[in-house]
């Protein structure tokens, strides 16, 4: 038989072991393996085996390169920590913490007690959800003129003046049109992150990868909030007012969750 | 004019391609990127996200796949 390691979750409190018993879980992160709760003290990891050859460092290193390989298995991990966040208070943990042991989880378990404990309490009955800001760059570049008084007047200026002042005007309004739409746009991202923060327990500005342009517009900002579950109406509430005020810029508003709290799981 | 505002909850949406699209990748920026990192006997990183997506673009492209992948988080 070839070797085996331990995969590793999401961490709970021991209470939440025997309240989800592995067998009612979704599917491991391999099909041929089972969850399995591993506890010490307080605490509780969620695990499942796994073929030490495909998961060492560098058969995984490997793997990773194979878009469909790794977002079969990172979706089977998501499931899961969804699955258990929804019912109790989780530590998701990162794709591809493995152990070789049980008795390394073990260890680990009481070794980070502490710490970990920590952030389930600072956790508890709160939920991450994501705020993604969208922007459709031809409306905010014309509805810029109607809100930025110094172009207004160069328009105004422009139609009035002959024919050569008024190419040369129309180039320095182009420009100036770009650099008050950058602005524009900033100070409404700024705006968002500052209403939301304030109703929410924690946030985190989130760097917005290459891939995510999409027909809505581009993506331009992506933030993360830490929200105690019946504060969430009023959150919500929030965000789509913030998405009605901002529309005629050409800014859509998105909200993604609940997702477990991936974001805020930093050792204070 | 649609909407300026969307609420994608992440859970039993997958027959709506074009959202499940979105939360797919969002999913993997969540699982690989973020969530505690406990120093395991193995901690894999992974080093460029990004091109895990571009991938996933490619497969994403073809329905079908896309459902499959899909299919596999029920």
């Amino acid at each position: 038989m070839s070797e085996l390691a331990f995969y590793v979750y999401c961490i709970a409190e021991r209470a939440t072991a025997a309240e989800l018993p592995a067998e009612s879980l979704p599917p491991a992160i391999e099909d041929d393996s089972k969850l399995e709760w591993v506890v010490s003290g307080e605490l509780a990891a969620l695990s499942s085996q796994v073929p030490l050859a495909s998961y060492s460092e560098e058969s995984l290193a490997e793997h990773l390169s194979d878009a469909s390989w790794t977002a079969a298995r990172a979706m089977r991990h998501e499931t899961i920590a969804e699955y258990v966040a929804k019912r109790a208070g989780i530590v998701p943990l990162r794709f591809g913490t493995i152990f070789l042991e049980r008795d390394g989880i073990e260890r680990m378990l009481s070794d980070k007690g502490r710490e970990l404990r920590e952030i389930l309490e600072r956790l508890r009955g709160r939920e991450e959800w994501g705020v993604n800001v969208f922007c459709d760059q031809n409306i905010l570049m014309s509805s810029i003129t109607s809100v930025s008084p110094v172009l207004r007047e160069l328009v105004e200026a422009a139609a009035q003046a002959s024919p050569g002042q008024s190419y040369l005007m129309q180039k320095k309004i182009d420009a100036l049109k770009v650099d008050e739409a950058r602005a524009a746009l900033n100070r409404i991202i700024e705006g968002v992150e500052k209403s939301l923060s304030d109703r929410s327990d924690d946030a985190k500005r989130l760097r917005v990868l290459k891939v995510e342009a999409t027909e809505h517009g581009e993506l331009k900002a992506k933030f993360a909030f830490l929200i105690q579950q019946s504060d969430f109406d009023r959150f919500r509430d929030a965000a789509e007012k913030l998405a009605q005020e901002h529309q005629p810029a050409g800014v859509r508003l998105e909200l993604t969750g609940p997702w477990p709290a991936y974001n805020f799981t930093q050792i204070s | 004019m649609s909407s300026p505002f969307d609420q994608v909850l992440i859970q039993s949406d997958v027959e709506q391609l074009e959202q499940a699209d979105l939360s797919l990748l969002e999913t993997l920026d969540h699982v690989l990127n973020r969530g505690l990192v406990i120093a395991g006997e193995i901690t894999i990183a992974v080093a460029d996200i990004d091109l895990i997506f571009l991938g996933l673009n490619v497969l994403l492209s073809s329905v079908e796949t896309a459902n499959e992948v899909l299919r596999k988080r029920e």
